[in-house]
């Protein structure tokens, strides 16, 4: 029970009386990569925001650390890290500067935020180029930059939402060695993603999310064998489509 | 932490250029215009002597009595009255060049002016304005009386302002309440890239997050507008009186006008509608301050322009300028205060309302 990172009860949100997310009820263990796998329009984003305290719940319950992050916002809002799906940067800040403003507002001050903007920076391999403008970034640096305003407080739980969205290759794989990295060192993570490959490389659990609902969970072993009868033959992709395209025709049906 | 939220919002609206040369350049520009414009009246207005004013009167025997003040403390200002009981209004004034003529009617009063003599028929006007209104009130306070005494001294300093050091001040103030649009883009930034999102999963009360914002804005409009005050001193000879406290009562009404603009905007949640209606609003308050007509000459109630901010805040600032003390210091800035507090607790309490209630 005490290692448990996280836990939503029925939780629901729903938009103009159509339920977004529909009763959803995760469990997250302490030192987890948990990959969160679903289309676009799934809900993984709103679920996240929920948790985070930024989109209120319309029903059900969310245990973080313990807490309900509604109500006791100030016993664990500094222990998450969240990184937003939309890149929230101040394009006219220079890199070092958007770290310094976001870390700060977690009540880091004087030495220890010059040093833990330094650390993000170096941690997302923007070191060098600290002293230019967000906004002159390319596409892929400003992921990472995205990624190093949201660390420095060095968060229990990480909370990335599709942080690889439109980088290249060597970027995405640098940006998942490092959530590995800090998983090693202790950290939480909660990784979403369309992208079945990344989640199968990195995370440990994956919940299948679809229309609202978690349609499957478990390793990418047990998903295999749950569509397949074994694990061999068959790629996440194809338990993907099996778990949610195919189900999507057959409502159309 | 708040430290760091008012550092990098000071840069970022900095960095905004265009808002800061606004700010820069607008009141110098306007100054220029304006002074020059009304330069040649307000001028001549120093050297206005005593001159001479015909009037009527159609058998009205409470206005005759009250007029007897009105004479007198025309006598003292300089305007010399002289009855006319017959005769073409327009011929009359001709023949005795008179500046100006006042016909009084049953319960109203007529003022003619002549074009030859503009600068006194505006002071006639004025004077008019305020006699008549100090005479009805001196008349509801003392009606056994016959002689009544009014106090109309406000005439004496009038001419010692000039337009250049009337608009030089008075524009300062009026684009220091303007400054909102300096935060503009950081607002329309933290909008438009969820950065309120990341502040929502933060430790950022909405008091620091609203001093965060009002503290750099108002500091940016305060260095813009020192940096203009400066160039328009030393291009237009401008003249402010006791510097300390006119700088204090310029950066309180600019403290008093952001926080309002942040109210605006904590309560719609739209950076346009804020705009439009802290401008719009500042407007009218200039308008019955005397931002665009002197307040001098300004023919508004006395009541309505005591209800402006800038009127207190634009009186004493030129009062300082040309007689280096003013009954109006104190109200100005209590007034600032005053909007200082309360748009500060409705917009934090706003904002407050507005997280809790976020879908
Ligand atoms: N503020 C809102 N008002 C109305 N509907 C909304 C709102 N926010 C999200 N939705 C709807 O909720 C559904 C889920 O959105 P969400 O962003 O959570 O999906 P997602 O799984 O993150 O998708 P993606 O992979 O594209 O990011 C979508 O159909 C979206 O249109
Ligand atoms: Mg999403």
């Amino acid at each position: 029970m005490e290692d448990i990172i996280l836990k939503t009860v029925d939780l629901t949100k729903k938009y103009n009386n159509k339920a977004v997310v529909d009763n959803l009820n995760i469990e997250i263990r302490k030192g987890e990569i948990f990959g969160l796998l679903g289309p676009n329009g799934a809900g993984k984003s709103t679920t996240m925001n929920m948790i985070c305290s930024i989109v209120r719940p319309t029903a059900g319950k969310i245990e973080l650390l313990g807490k309900n992050p509604w109500k006791q916002k100030k016993d664990v809002i500094h222990k998450i890290g969240y990184i937003p799906q939309e890149l929230a940067i101040h394009g006219s800040l220079k890199a070092w500067e958007n770290v310094e403003l976001f870390t700060s507002l977690y009540g880091i001050k004087g030495e220890q935020l010059k040093n833990a903007v330094n650390d993000s920076l170096e941690y997302v391999g923007l070191s060098e180029r600290k002293q230019e403008f967000a906004k002159n970034f390319s596409g892929g640096m400003k992921r990472r930059l995205n990624i190093a305003c949201a660390i420095g407080h060095n968060p229990e739980l990480l909370i990335f939402d599709e942080p690889t969205v439109g980088i290249d290759p060597q970027s995405r794989n640098f940006i998942l060695d490092k959530i590995k990295e800090s998983n090693k060192k202790g950290a939480t993570v909660i990784y979403t993603s369309h992208y079945m490959e990344e989640v199968e490389a990195i995370c440990t659990r994956i919940a299948i999310m679809d229309n609202g609902k978690i349609i499957a969970c478990g390793t990418s072993e047990e998903l295999k064998r749950l569509v397949n009868g074994s694990d061999e033959n068959i790629t996440l992709e194809e338990v993907f489509l099996t778990l949610t395209g195919k189900k999507l025709r057959d409502y159309a049906e | 932490m708040i430290r760091y939220l008012i550092k990098n919002n000071f840069k970022l609206m900095f960095r905004n250029t265009w808002s800061v040369v606004v700010m820069l350049l607008g009141p110098i520009l306007v100054i220029a215009v304006l002074s020059s414009a009304f330069s040649e009246l307000m001028k001549s207005y120093e050297g206005v002597d005593d001159f001479a004013v015909g009037y009527r009167m159609e058998d009205a025997v409470e206005d005759a009595v009250r007029f007897q003040a009105v004479k007198l403390a025309g006598e003292e200002n300089g305007i010399l009255f002289y009855e006319y009981p017959e005769g073409n209004v327009k011929d009359v004034m001709e023949k005795n060049e008179l500046a100006g003529f006042v016909e009084f009617s049953e319960d109203t009063y007529v003022v003619y002016k002549s074009a030859d003599y503009e600068v006194e028929g505006i002071t006639l006007e004025y004077f008019m304005n305020k006699a008549m209104n100090e005479s009805v009130n001196a008349s509801l306070q003392i009606q056994a009386q016959d002689s009544i005494v009014l106090p109309v001294e406000q005439l004496e300093f009038m001419p010692a302002v000039n337009a250049r050091d009337y608009y030089g001040i008075i524009y300062i103030a009026y684009f220091g309440c303007c400054g909102m649009i300096c935060a503009t883009g950081v607002l329309s930034n933290e909008k438009k890239y969820g950065i309120v999102r990341r502040f929502q999963v933060s430790n950022l009360s909405e008091t620091q997050n609203y001093l965060g914002k009002l503290i750099p804005v108002t500091l940016t409009v305060a260095v813009g507008m020192a940096v203009s005050t400066g160039i328009t001193i030393l291009f237009y000879d401008i003249h402010w009186g006791k510097p300390v406290l006119s700088m204090l009562i310029v950066f309180m009404m600019i403290v008093a006008a952001n926080a309002f603009g942040m109210m605006l905007y904590n309560i719609s949640d739209n950076l346009a509608i804020t705009i439009i209606m802290l401008f719009t609003i500042v407007w009218f308050m200039g308008f019955f301050g005397g931002s665009f007509e002197t307040y001098m000459f300004s023919s508004m109630p006395d009541m309505v322009k005591h209800l402006s901010p800038v009127y207190h805040g634009n009186r004493a600032l030129v009062e300082l300028s040309c007689m280096g003390e003013s009954d109006y210091v104190a109200s100005a800035l209590w007034y600032s205060f005053a909007i200082t507090v309360i748009c500060s607790a409705i917009a934090i309490l706003a904002g407050n309302i507005r997280k809790r209630g976020r879908v």
